[in-house]
């Protein structure tokens, strides 16, 4: 039988293709949630005003 | 990324470069199908960890049901993701390793279906959590398709003694003793330690992650 070096090849390939395809979505997914949680920690540090700003003024009848 | 899961990921590398070796170092070309049968130590081992993540989905399912565990549906989800990667796997290196042993990429055949049908249940499964927006709903409706979906993994394994196919009987997990030469055995044993591995570490991974996303949307 020939030896069929190329749908060894295939194959390799393929599962390399697939594994490294799921391990680099689980990367990913790793930044995108870690940039999400740095954008939540930035948003409870900032500093709030101690008080509203002033609003115009309430006209009297 | 932890220090465990780091840990595991150089494992399972190192494994997965042994088991190329092995491969293709060490296990000698099979006399009759030629360095084509060479593919069967990807195929196999993916079909085992298959049987091992959906084993794992199961396990989680079952747990989950009994004490709504929220770990438990995570490690459910994960493992049944990392499943499907590695059944699609062996169901692409099985129509590789078809075309220049059997004259065709695919046929009907009942092995071949079953593994079919596995893989279409676990996509199922999860398009389902991925639909259900409520997480207490979709981790319930999860939990029973992953006990229902479970029932087919002794179908494919006994699909070859049970039916007429052209798919050979079990080789590794077979009763008595394997009809292979041990240079064969162990190439076929060090990648599904590798494989096993890897899938350790995806899961883990996984896992984290998921618990981080429930986290952040809380």
């Amino acid at each position: 039988m020939p030896d069929n070096w190329s749908f060894v090849l295939a194959a390799y390939g393929l599962a390399a293709l697939v594994l490294g395809g799921y391990w680099r979505r689980l990367l990913r997914r790793e930044r995108e949630l870690a940039a999400r949680e740095r954008r939540r920690g930035a948003a409870r540090d900032e500093p709030r005003p101690a008080h509203a700003p002033p609003g115009p003024p309430i006209p009297r009848r | 990324m932890t220090s465990r899961e780091r840990v595991l990921g150089w494992v399972a590398g190192l494994g997965l470069t042994a088991g190329f070796v092995m491969a293709f170092g060490v296990a000698p070309r099979e006399a009759t199908q030629g360095n084509v049968q060479r593919i069967m130590y990807l195929h196999v081992p993916a079909i085992l960890v298959a049987y091992l993540a959906f084993g794992v989905v199961l396990v989680a399912s079952v747990i989950y049901l009994w004490g709504r565990a929220a770990g438990a549906d995570r490690l459910a989800h994960a493992s049944a993701e990392v499943g499907v990667v590695f059944t699609s796997i062996n169901i692409a290196t099985g129509a590789i390793w078809g075309k220049p042993t059997w004259g065709t990429w695919w046929t009907w055949d009942a092995r071949l279906t079953s593994v079919s049908i596995m893989f279409v249940i676990y996509l199922a499964y999860l398009l389902l959590r991925a639909m259900i927006e409520d997480r207490e709903r979709a981790a319930r409706f999860a939990a029973v398709l992953g006990i229902v979906a479970a029932l087919d993994i002794p179908l494919v394994h006994f699909s070859v003694y049970w039916w007429r196919t052209l798919h050979q009987p079990a080789t590794l997990l077979r009763p008595g003793s394997t009809p292979m030469d041990p240079p064969f055995v162990l190439a076929l044993i060090v990648n599904l330690v590798a494989f096993v591995l890897l899938y350790g570490y995806f899961v883990a991974k996984r896992v984290r992650l998921l618990r981080q996303e429930q986290e952040v949307l809380a």
